[in-house]
């Protein structure tokens, strides 16, 4: 928040008319609605071209130069389907049960490391802040399959639920070996102790990127990406929402509107899971081997946090990208498989993980490969 | 309105919300035929107990050990969910009914 | 800054006032979630920042969802009306107002009893990051209760995975 604040600072010269608490608000609005909402639209697109190149067609091209307005023909023709409820169904929840889903992800936009000087809010409980508002997407898949009156609906809807439920451990898990090395929950410390440059001095707590720290956080980092994938219902954790199974799931019976909501909030989630795995082991905003502070003349700030927000926008797009080329390349995990993969495999993994780090960190003091060969080279 | 703004921010109001969590509660516990309704009066028991909690820790005492005793307050109230639920799911097993007049069979 | 607090807390109280009294289950879990999250936001403007994850975390991650499970599979396949009020809610709600009065007047004398903390104690407090406290105490003077309560967990975890188990 420090960063943010200086940065707001900055620009109080011209918007002087806010208070800081003022501009924090404004701040976190700015990138749910310059981020979270154009990203959740353009990522329907972004998939189906993806999804088109890997079957060999050409997906979306008529809307726009290469079909780019795609999104846009899409939610118009949403907004413009009948509201409806299913008869006997439940009028409050159904409308109500989006919202869970979009607020859950959209609120851990606020949090997301953009660039050291672009974080929404850099609470002293980052990571907790992100873990505890995307739980709230879960009561959202069940009571809207519960509204809908319809029995596929609700085995789709429990079905969602109880694999988020289970799978949050193993993420909460994966993440708990970077709190180790930072000693923070802070996002904005965690992903600044993440840079390395080799055309100056270090800071003693500076190390590369979380996932080249020890062999344990690289296999964290799988293990965190893979229980993003199943937290935000992506095959190969697609049951819920199986196309050929049940009907489409727990969204069954939304349409229009409701199951745009519905589908921004996933595509808002998985940005979210994406952006986690970023920041946490990806170095976040850090050019590999530089830090373009250091370079001997001052850059301004503005350029700086460009800079910065380009290089985490395009690590977490790939991130994103692999997440969709599984789409269109795995198989779908039965039920049995996929809660069996989480408690009798990510599970144990995932503490063997944690206790592995905690062990090189104390045999290492606290050093990462980098350091460790840094040192002797 | 600066009054009531004053007061929520104070001891006092804390300890309101909590008295009043705490009364809706028991409401929930005396009133309620659905044996989950029993419990939704239970977690809001324990959190007015929390809330209490955690409102001395930070006005009167200053130390930590109100908000420690929240976080236990809250592990346990998440086993107890957990095992009443699993009585809760027996007892529709047997009985196809969560009705909490039911639950009579040891009576007489 | 503080009108926020207002707003959580009236929040709190009204969602708490829809657990108790509407007829719907499932409606009053939904409005328990709501309470939960107002609850969370309470802890954040005490200085219990790591609380307020927690609360939300346990709360409205586990406990809520394991309570609309439970309404689930125990009700949608007879289609049975969810209305469980009772007719006589006179002397529980007289009960519930007393015992309420009574403890808050309770809890009254003790706010006169404990010595007031200054504002800059108050403000060092809340702004404090508690985690590394709880962390420190959990391992240190709190440390028995910590190993109890794992002892709790598993064992509430088994006799859940028992009692619900299918025949």
């Amino acid at each position: 928040m420090v960063q943010s604040a200086q940065f707001a600072h900055s620009l109080e010269g011209w918007f002087g008319f806010l208070p800081l608490w003022g501009w924090a608000a404004v701040s976190a609005l700015l990138v749910i609605y310059m981020l979270a909402l154009p990203f959740g639209g353009l990522a329907t697109y972004i998939e189906r071209k993806i999804a088109a190149d890997i079957q060999d067609r050409i997906g979306p091209n008529r809307v726009g130069p290469i079909g780019i307005f795609q999104f846009a023909a899409d939610a118009i023709k949403m907004l413009s389907k009948e509201d409806f409820v299913p008869k006997g169904g439940d009028r409050f929840l159904f409308n109500l049960a989006p919202l869970f889903v979009v607020v859950g992800s959209c609120t851990a936009f606020a949090v997301l490391p953009l660039s050291k000087y672009l974080i929404g809010a850099d609470v002293n409980i980052g990571v907790i802040f992100i873990l505890a508002v995307t739980t709230l997407i879960a009561p959202g898949l069940l009571l809207g399959s519960w509204a809908s009156e319809n029995k596929w609906s609700l085995l789709g809807g429990l079905r969602a639920a109880s694999q988020i439920v289970s799978y949050e451990i193993p993420v909460a898990l994966s993440i708990l070996p970077v709190v180790l090395i930072s000693g923070s929950l802070q996002i904005g410390q965690i992903v600044e102790q993440q840079g390395w440059t080799v055309f100056g001095e270090n800071p003693a707590t500076y190390h590369f990127w979380n996932a080249f720290h020890n062999p344990f956080t690289f296999f964290s980092m799988f293990l965190l990406f893979v229980g993003g994938l199943a937290e935000t219902n992506r095959i190969p954790f697609d049951l819920p929402e199986a196309e050929s199974e049940l009907v489409s799931g727990f969204n069954t019976e939304f349409s229009g509107m409701r199951f745009g909501l519905y589908a921004l909030g996933e595509f808002c989630d998985v940005f979210v899971m994406s952006a986690m795995v970023t920041a946490l082991y990806l170095g976040g905003w850090h050019i590999p081997f530089l830090d373009i502070e250091k370079l001997g003349f001052a850059l301004p700030t503005g350029l700086v946090a460009f800079i910065q927000f380009h290089m985490f926008m395009i690590k977490t797009l790939l991130v994103v990208f692999v997440v969709m080329w599984l789409r269109w390349t795995l198989p779908r995990l039965r039920v049995d498989q996929l809660m069996g993969m989480c408690w009798k495999g990510l599970l144990p993994l995932a503490f063997f993980n944690v206790l592995g780090t905690a062990v090189w960190m104390w045999v290492f003091k606290g050093q990462s490969l980098m350091q460790l060969l840094a040192g002797h080279g | 309105m600066n009054h009531l703004v004053e007061f929520s921010a104070s001891l006092q109001g804390y300890l309101a919300v909590g008295a009043v969590l705490f009364s809706l509660g028991i409401f929930c516990v005396l009133t309620r035929k659905n044996a989950i309704g029993i419990l939704l009066g239970i977690e809001l028991i324990l959190n007015a107990a929390g809330i209490n909690f955690v409102a001395f820790s930070k006005f009167r005492t200053g130390l930590i050990d109100g908000q420690m005793v929240a976080l236990f307050i809250m592990l346990i109230a998440a086993a107890e969910a957990a095992v009443a639920l699993a009585v809760i799911l027996r007892f529709y097993r047997l009985k196809q009914t969560i009705d909490a007049d039911e639950a009579s069979i040891m009576r007489n | 800054m503080n009108k926020v607090l207002l707003l959580a807390e009236i929040l709190t109280v009204a969602s708490a006032f829809v657990v108790g009294l509407h007829p719907n289950i499932l409606y009053a879990s939904v409005f328990l979630l709501f309470t939960f999250c107002g609850v969370a936001v309470m802890f954040l403007y005490a200085g219990a920042d790591f609380l307020a994850g927690a609360q939300v975390i346990i709360y409205v991650g586990g406990v809520t969802i394991l309570i609309l499970f439970a309404i689930m599979l125990t009700q949608w396949l007879y289609k049975i009306k969810l209305a469980d009020i009772r007719n006589k809610m006179l002397l529980p709600g007289f009960l519930a107002i007393a015992v309420g009065t009574f403890l808050y007047r309770a809890l009254h004398q003790m706010v006169a009893v404990l010595p007031p903390q200054t504002p800059e104690a108050l403000e060092k407090f809340t702004s404090t990051p508690k985690t590394a406290l709880i962390g420190q105490a959990l391992l240190g003077g709190y440390l028995l209760p910590f190993e109890a309560i794992t002892i709790l967990l598993l064992g509430a975890m088994v006799g859940a995975v028992w009692l619900a188990r299918p025949e």
